[in-house]
Parts: structure tokens; sequence; C-alpha cells
């Protein structure tokens, strides 16, 4: 088991950084007050997941309950990202949650196809947004059952 | 007469005299028996020669060899010097020609390729010759021909000569000449009636080969409009190429707004927010305002530019066309706009059953966009009513429309409802972009059909659109 609500994890898979604070206020608002590891880039997402690069030292049985994952990432992409979680044997259970300001179909029939296990478009009004986070943060850490380790 | 005879004859008689009459006598009837079997022979050599002619012309052998053959065959059996085709150059108004096939004795010249211009013969011969007329000629100088025909004559060396036309349907080909050189010549009218009988035979292979003239002309002309439709269909590729080209990168366009026009405003908008929310003791009514209408503009623009993506995205995805209930689309969205606006009392009649073969998500848009301004149009009014159907243009081709009660407009504007960004209604009045009309319209069109609005002011409006003719009914 991954411990009780509050330790689990958030990995925010974000370049953006107006993003990352807005989506880090609206977890605020609603008092989800786990901790949230943010990763600039597809490269560092899978470095705390795999624990290599910055994250050597790091025990990688201790997984995030969930990733938020944006799509347009420098170096590796989302898609990519997802990709990678999907096939390693580490992370390919892990909750992925497509966090995105596309809604090209393109872009949802391929996260879907790689596996993700939700796919949500960033609203421009920032309540809607809110709300989504807080709706998301409910039922992803509080409600859903985490895959057995 | 055969000597033999003779002395066997004379043994018999000894009489002189006797001998003398009898031989007479035997020698008067011999000699016309004996110009009977010439004839005779030369009738089985006439038919064997028109035999050998027309078996010719049942092969598919070409006109030159056709000629040739027949020319050195009818010289043969003629004892002729020459025998030669001569062709008119078309549109010389047969005036000019020359001999295209021959057979000549090797004493003589070839009279093959020499031009020939005699210009009184178009005028005064080429009628009676495409009429049948045989030009018969025993000596050239004691027929009283002209000095011109003379000297033409002369210079392929003819003393004698026999001329029949070579008809091509009822047009003067040419001419069919046996010539003779060496002598003047009496001909037989047997003779005559025979070259007139190849002349025939010869039209029937001209006849032939203006067919087959006719006929390759055909199959050139249908090769050439092949490679003309080849260059088309290349052209066609190439344009699809480029198409392609172009929507991929109107795509990758498309892509990028929808990723980084967005990605602003949501800081602008969120941290709008968080400023009315944090610092909101800071802020009097002005300031709070303020911020409140740059929230607003950045939604609306996030409207535009989600709208503006289904406009380009209606353009480029593939049809997916399928049997839909235009009714039961049209319902839902009714029922939808009823529950988000349950204070207004809307009357809807929605005709049932209008099946269509169409893309069932474009229609979907298309439903979406003319009852939505539908409702929107008819706020304010106390009995608002909205209609959707279908009648039937001239043509059969059914017509759906959706009609309201509605503001209506000026019919001086209807122009402009279809294009994007252009508005017939300030904002404070009817909120609006201006994308739905012009989505809507390039629905229709991609579906093959025609769209167009109908309206009078503070009378309603009505939208009628017909889609391809591939409708059904199940």
């Amino acid at each position: 088991m991954n411990g009780s609500a509050q330790d689990r994890v958030i990995l925010l898979v974000e370049d953006n950084p107006d993003d990352q604070a807005l989506a880090i206020r609206a977890l605020k608002r609603h008092h989800i007050g786990n901790e949230i590891v943010i990763a600039h880039d597809g490269v560092e997402a899978l470095d705390y997941l795999y624990g290599t690069g910055a994250y050597a030292d790091r025990d990688i049985k201790i997984k995030p309950t969930v990733v938020l994952l944006d799509l347009k990432l420098p170096r590796i992409d989302g898609l990519e990202v997802l990709r990678r979680i999907r096939e390693h044997d580490l992370t390919k259970l892990l909750p992925v949650v497509v966090l995105t300001t596309s809604s090209e179909e393109q872009d949802l029939l391929k996260s879907y196809s790689l596996g993700c296990n939700s796919y949500i478009r960033k609203p421009v009004d920032f309540l809607q947004f809110s709300e989504a986070i807080r709706q998301l943060g409910m039922y992803w850490l509080l409600m859903n059952e985490p895959p057995p380790v | 007469m055969n000597q033999e005879l003779l002395a066997k004859l004379r043994n018999c008689c000894r009489d002189e005299a006797a001998f003398e009459e009898l031989q007479q006598a035997l020698v008067h009837e011999i000699h016309p028996l004996r110009q009977e079997v010439q004839q005779a022979n030369f009738q089985v050599e006439r038919q064997k020669a028109l035999f050998h002619v027309i078996t010719r012309l049942r092969e598919p052998i070409d006109l030159d060899t056709i000629f040739r053959a027949t020319a050195a065959e009818v010289r043969q059996l003629l004892g002729a010097d020459r025998v030669g085709m001569f062709r008119f150059y078309p549109d010389s108004g047969w005036d000019d020609g020359e001999f295209v096939s021959e057979d000549v004795d090797p004493d003589f010249s070839s009279a093959i390729a020499q031009k020939v211009h005699d210009h009184c013969f178009g005028e005064q011969f080429a009628v009676h010759y495409e009429q049948g007329r045989v030009q018969n000629v025993a000596d050239i100088y004691n027929a009283g021909l002209s000095d011109c025909h003379i000297q033409i004559l002369s210079q392929f060396q003819v003393r004698a000569n026999l001329v029949v036309p070579l008809l091509q349907g009822r047009n003067l080909w040419g001419l069919l000449c046996i010539h003779q050189c060496r002598a003047p010549r009496q001909w037989q009218d047997t003779e005559i009636e025979f070259v007139q009988q190849i002349a025939e035979h010869l039209a029937v292979a001209l006849h032939h080969a203006e067919l087959l003239a006719e006929l390759r002309a055909e199959v050139v002309e249908r090769q050439q409009a092949q490679q003309r439709a080849q260059e088309f269909n290349q052209g066609l590729q190439q344009a699809i190429i480029e198409l392609k080209a172009v929507n991929k990168e109107l795509e990758a366009f498309s892509y990028s707004v929808s990723h980084d026009l967005r990605a602003p405003l949501r800081s602008i908008d969120g941290f709008s927010q968080a400023l009315l929310e944090d610092c909101l003791e800071q802020l009097d009514a002005t300031g709070q305002d303020y911020l409140r209408r740059i929230r607003a503009a950045t939604q609306r623009m996030g409207q535009l530019i989600d709208d503006l993506l289904t406009l380009s995205r209606v353009t480029r995805s593939d049809l997916r066309k399928e049997s839909v209930d235009l009714s039961r689309l049209a319902s839902r969205i009714c029922i939808h706009l009823q529950q988000l606006y349950p204070e207004r009392p809307v009357e809807f009649e929605i005709q049932p059953h209008l099946f269509v073969h169409g893309d069932a998500r474009l229609l979907q848009v298309v439903l979406d966009n003319l009852l939505n301004n539908a409702w929107k149009f008819t706020t304010g009014q106390t009995q608002a009513r909205i209609e959707f159907g279908a009648t039937e243009a001239e043509n059969g081709t059914p017509v759906y429309f959706v009609r309201d009660n509605g503001v209506g407009f000026d019919m001086v504007f209807v122009n402009k409802l279809f294009k994007p960004f252009q508005r017939l209604h300030r904002m404070q009045e009817f909120p609006g972009n201006g994308i739905g009309l012009a989505t809507v319209q390039r629905i229709i069109h991609r579906h093959g059909g025609q769209v167009w609005a109908e309206g009078d002011l503070n009378q309603g409006a009505t939208f009628s659109f017909t889609l391809a003719a591939e409708e059904f009914s199940p």
C-alpha cells in the first residue's frame, strides 16, 4: 500500500510555469495538501519515475499516485513519456491523467491508444480549471484504489 | 492453217480447183472459230484476273500492295506498256495529281511521283469521270485532243490510252490509266469492260482504305484524348499532393493555435482570478470591475479560438457518411437548450423521422448552430416558437429548415450572414462571434448541398439547407 492519502505524491509534468502555479493554486484551493513533484519536461519526468539523472538517489519503489501529464513538452513530449510509462514493468499500471490544452482528435486518440487513464482539457476559465482539478484530486487521491505494488 | 492438214486435203482432192474451193470454205469457217476461241481464252484470263483482284481485296493488305499487284496483272492480261493509278491531290479541284502506283514495261520510263498539272481537267472532265466516263483513245495524235492534253500524255510516251475513273464513294479519287506506248492501239469492248470492272473493285479497296483511315484517325483521337485525360489526371494528382501538403500545414497551424494561443489566456484569466481572490481588499470597485472585464474578454477569446478551430476542423476532417436521423439530433439539442434555460418558455415543433445520409458529427454542428441561433434570437419574444422540418424543392430535393419567430434580419444584409466574423447585432443585444453560420455553410458545402436564409426585421428567420442527392429513408 502507498500509505495514507496525504502521503501520496502527485507528479505534475508541466513546462509552463504559469500553468504550474495555477495548478498548484487550484490544488491548494481545494485543500489537497499532497506533495506535488514538478517535472519541467519529459526527461525529468522519466528521471523521476526510474531514478535516473537528477533523481539517481531516489527510491523508485515510491511511486506517484497519479501523473498529471501535459502533452506539449520540451525534449521528450508527453505522448512519448506515456508510451514509456506503459512499456516499463515498474510503471505500466500507474494512473496517468493527460492534462493538456489540446482537444485535437489525434491527441485524444493517441493518448487513449497509449493507455492514459483520463484526458482533461484545461479550460481557459480558471474557475472551471479549478473545479476540474478539485474533481481530479477527489477522484484519484481519495476515491480511486491504486493498483497493487 | 495447219500445213499437214492441207497436204492431206490436197491428196484427197485430185482436182486443184476443188481443193482451192475447199480451202476457202474451211478458212471462212475456221477464222471466226479461232476468234471465238481467242475471245473465250481472254474471258477466262479476265475472270482469273478479276478473281485475283477480288481475293486480294478480302485480305488485310494495304492499298499500295493491292495497286501494285493489280497493275501487274492488268498489264500482263492486256499486253499494255503501262498500267498506272493516278491520284488527284485532295482539294486541288482535280487539276493536279500524280501516279501513285504503276506497272510498266522496262522499255519505258516510270511515271511514278511525276506531278501532273492540267488546268482544264478539273473544269471540263472531272464531272464526267465522276459519272463513270471512260476515255478510250487509239492514237493520241488522231483523236482531236487538245495540245496541252497531248503534251501531258507524250510526257509519258503514251500513244494510245484507256482511262477509267477510280471512285472513292461518290468522289473522284483518281484514274486507272492503261497506256500503250510503242504503237497506237484499238481497244476492244471486252478490254474496256474488263478495265471498268477492275476499277469498280479498286473502288471497294479505296472505300476500305477510307474507312481504315477514319478508324485510325479515331484511334489517334482517342489516344490523344486518353493522353490528355492522363495529363489532366497527373495535374490533378499533383494538385492533390499540394493540397495535402497545405492541409498538413494547416493542421500543424491549428494544432499550434490550439495549444499556444490558449495557454496565455489561461494565465491571464487565472491570475486575474487570483488577484480577485487574494487582493480583494486592495482593489476598489473599479479595479475589481476591470479585472472582471479582463476575465470576460479572455474567456471570449478562448471561445473564439475554439470556434475557429471547429471551423478549420470542419474543413479538413474526413467525411464519414452514414444514415443520420436529423429529427432526433434536433430534438436532443432542443431538450438540452430547454434544460439550460428552463425559465424561457419556447414552443418547439420538430418534424419526426427526417433521415439523411451524412456525417453525423458535422450535421450535429449544423443543427447546434442553427437551433442555438434560433434560441438566441427569440430571446425576449413572449411566444417564442422554433420549428425544424423539411419541404421539397421543385426538382424533388428535400429542403430542411430551421424557422423561428425572433428578431429576424434585414434581407439587405443576407450576404453577410455566412461570412466569418460578420455580425448583424451588437454584442450587448445578442452575444456571438460570427463564426457559427460560416461553419454551417462549410459543412453543408462539404456535403454537396446549399444553405440560404430568409428573414425580415422582427418577423423571424428561416435557415434552409439541402444535402447531396443521396438522401434516403430507411
